[in-house]
């Protein structure tokens, strides 16, 4: 008999300390990898991830503004991914975090540009809170409810959806016109309008760091979601949902109000963070994303969607990017995109372990009964 | 008049010629997901396979060997998605994003780290004269149609002769037939003795080598001139992806809607001139923000994607097991 070499069996549920081994193993390869690649340019790699894992903070003559300038980065980052999470947990592909996340970032910053001076900040604040989770969400919500109504691919239309919106942030920002409230009047070129001071986020001075609000705000928005996912009605849907849609209904779940709810609210934090991103930098952009919509999806994934594995995923990503853009400094030859570049190595060496995790080989030998 | 012609004429001209590798990205896309597999690593698959392609064509000074690695390294990146998707069982979504994310990297990185030994196109004539124009003798005279559509570079004509074949390959050989059952249900396939192992493997590089074609010719296009902001590429693979919608997974219509998409994307950037030159008929084209055509690709696909699933998969090509893994022992 022509048995193959091996069989592939499902492992009932991987270990933690297997996880972990594996994810650290990850990072060392990427590492390896980046140490090569770093070599064949002729930059010393050592010096290099010295200067990139300090995040240049050692040695710098404002080393808060590099932390200010990390959480920058990060929070946004933070947001996106656990919002991602809740989307992917029912097993509803949302690659359209870029552009939920450009629609809260316009939306915020349509009305810190008009009611910035109207109102008092912390109102003006609340508004674009809320204007940022409502665009994020609608526009999440539009490709969920094709999905549910027609079966419409939602990673196909959602990725439309991306690029519909940024096309639109770009119209926005290269097209003069008296109807164009979001462009500066004073500039000959078409610059976005500095935000008046009501739309800019509050900050906590805590001696020469300054706290930007938003951070307290993800953190207190993190904690919600780990009670939301593990210990409401709600969380426990969207469980169901995700490990099987028809056992959900056979339990008299309505899945298409599941999976509309969860998404809403999945790209409403997504258009949160987009909010929050514009009054943290005072103006609008059009490279606002930062491809964090991309990016999150990286960062979920290798967080297992665990919603504190997400912390720590988006941390060592914010390192990373950060710490590439710190670094690169010093070199010409190198930038940013060295942290691309890793963090693609580490995502697949983490895909390939996961097989590991979720699976495992069965040698021909071992069969049962069989030799 | 004889101005507005040649305006006419230009554009038209440019509509193949810029759109091009947005065929050679959906063909390669559309033979991926005939077997099952939505590869979203268009964008970085183009973009590894047309700086390595541009490298090693400058290094040789010849363009066979240029089309050679294009297609091998892009190769690669299908064999890497192949080896995690099909045989690791890893998400494709996202192994798909990181092979973009990975690719742009390499791209940077690799170009960024030459600098200054960077090889120029114009010092290696070998791939100059490989892109030059093709002047089809006869039909190339014709007027209007004759610059636009038989006076290219061979490699234009390359990627609608990859399209032909594919479209008679997945239409009317045995392999093709197997494939499209692989896609649709691979179970099924799987129980009357289709090996899908090989089946993806094969279709996933070979598609992925095609995307690494067009990244080639985008690389020509540009002169091979290296910026450090922007990549060659510049969006033409989420476009291909589109693309592989619009035509309805169908080799034969992405020729057609290459031409469709390449319209709105060069009438971007010829409307002042073709306003100018017809102020009567289209003057209004200065009043539209380019922006408008630049999303409308986009906008055209996501309509289209919901009519069609509206008409509930009558007619439609979309592979039925699009995106879902293949584990033997669940089926």
């Amino acid at each position: 008999m022509n048995a193959p070499l091996f069989r592939v069996v499902k492992r009932e549920g991987g270990g933690p300390l297997r996880l972990a081994v594996s994810y650290v193993a990850a990072v060392v390869l990427a590492l390896l990898v980046g140490t090569v690649l770093l070599t064949l340019l002729g930059v010393p790699a050592l010096t290099y991830y010295k200067g990139m894992f300090t995040l240049g903070i050692p040695g710098s003559r404002y080393p808060f503004k590099q932390v200010e300038g990390f959480l920058r980065l990060f929070v946004p980052l933070l947001l996106t991914s656990l919002a991602l999470s809740l989307a992917f947990r029912m097993r509803f592909w949302n690659i359209g975090g870029e552009g939920q996340f450009t629609m809260g970032a316009i939306a915020g910053a349509a009305v810190a540009l008009k009611l910035g001076d109207v109102f008092p900040q912390p109102l003006v604040l609340l508004l674009m809170s809320l204007a940022g989770l409502a665009a994020g969400g609608l526009y999440g919500a539009l490709a969920a409810w094709l999905k549910v109504k027609f079966q419409t691919n939602e990673t196909l239309m959602t990725l439309m959806l991306n690029y519909i919106a940024l096309y639109l942030l770009r119209f926005l920002g290269e097209t003069k016109g008296t109807w164009n409230f979001f462009l500066s009047s004073q500039s000959e070129r078409p610059k976005f309008e500095k935000f008046p001071a009501g739309g800019q986020m509050l900050e906590l001075s805590l001696g020469d760091f300054h706290l930007n609000l938003t951070l307290v705000a993800a953190a207190f928005i993190c904690a919600a979601l780990f009670v939301y996912l593990r210990y409401t009605k709600h969380g426990y849907e969207i469980a169901v949902v995700g490990d099987s849609p028809n056992t959900a209904r056979y339990a008299g779940m309505g899945v298409g109000r599941i999976i509309l709810r969860t998404v809403f609210l999945s790209a409403a934090l997504i258009g949160l963070a987009g909010a929050f991103y514009v009054s943290s930098a005072g103006t609008l952009s059009t490279a606002v994303t930062n491809d964090v919509g991309w990016t999150g999806i990286v960062v979920a994934w290798l967080a297992n969607l665990n919603t504190l594995g997400i912390v720590v995923a988006s941390l060592l990503i914010t390192v990373l990017q950060f710490g590439s853009q710190v670094a690169g400094t010093s070199y010409a030859s190198i930038d940013a995109n060295f942290a691309d570049l890793l963090q693609g190595v580490i995502l697949f060496a983490v895909l390939a372990a996961d097989f590991f995790t979720r699976f495992r080989l069965v040698g021909r030998g071992r069969q049962e009964g069989l030799k | 008049m004889n101005d507005s012609v040649q305006v006419l004429t230009l554009f038209l001209f440019n509509i193949v010629l810029v759109n091009i590798p947005l065929l050679y990205g959906t063909v390669g896309e559309i033979l991926t997901e005939k077997a099952g597999s939505l590869n979203l690593g268009v964008e970085g698959t183009m973009a590894v396979g047309a700086i390595f392609g541009y490298l090693a064509g400058c290094a040789a000074n010849s363009i066979s060997v240029g089309l050679a690695v294009a297609f091998l390294s892009a190769g690669l990146c299908g064999l890497l998605f192949a080896l995690l998707t099909v045989s690791l069982q890893a998400n494709q979504n996202v192994t798909g994003l990181t092979i973009t994310t990975f690719g742009l990297g390499l791209y940077f990185f690799v170009g960024k780290g030459l600098g200054d030994r960077w090889p120029t196109m114009t010092a290696c004539d070998g791939l100059v004269q490989g892109f030059a124009a093709l002047e089809i003798p006869g039909l190339s005279r014709l007027p209007l149609v004759g610059k636009a559509l038989f006076s290219h570079s061979p490699l234009v004509y390359l990627g609608v002769g990859i399209a032909l074949l594919v479209w008679w390959y997945l239409t009317f050989t045995r392999p093709g037939l197997r494939l499209r059952a692989v896609g649709e249900n691979p179970a099924a396939a799987d129980s009357v003795g289709v090996n899908i192992l090989l089946y993806k493997y094969v279709h996933l590089v070979a598609g992925s080598g095609i995307m690494g074609l067009g990244g080639f010719y985008m690389a020509l296009y540009m002169s091979g001139s290296f910026e450090g902001s922007n990549c060659w590429i510049n969006g033409y693979g989420w476009i291909a992806i589109a693309l592989v919608i619009f035509s309805n997974w169908n080799p034969l219509l992405a020729i057609l809607g290459t031409l469709v998409f390449g319209f709105f994307n060069t009438l971007q950037i010829y409307a002042m001139p073709l306003a100018a030159a017809f102020p009567g008929a289209l003057g209004w084209l200065n009043s539209v923000p380019p922006h408008l055509f630049k999303a409308l690709p986009f906008l055209i696909t996501a309509i289209v994607l919901v009519a069609s699933s509206i008409r509930e998969r009558e007619g439609s090509g979309q592979p039925a097991a699009l995106g879902l893994n293949y584990y033997r022992e669940e089926r």
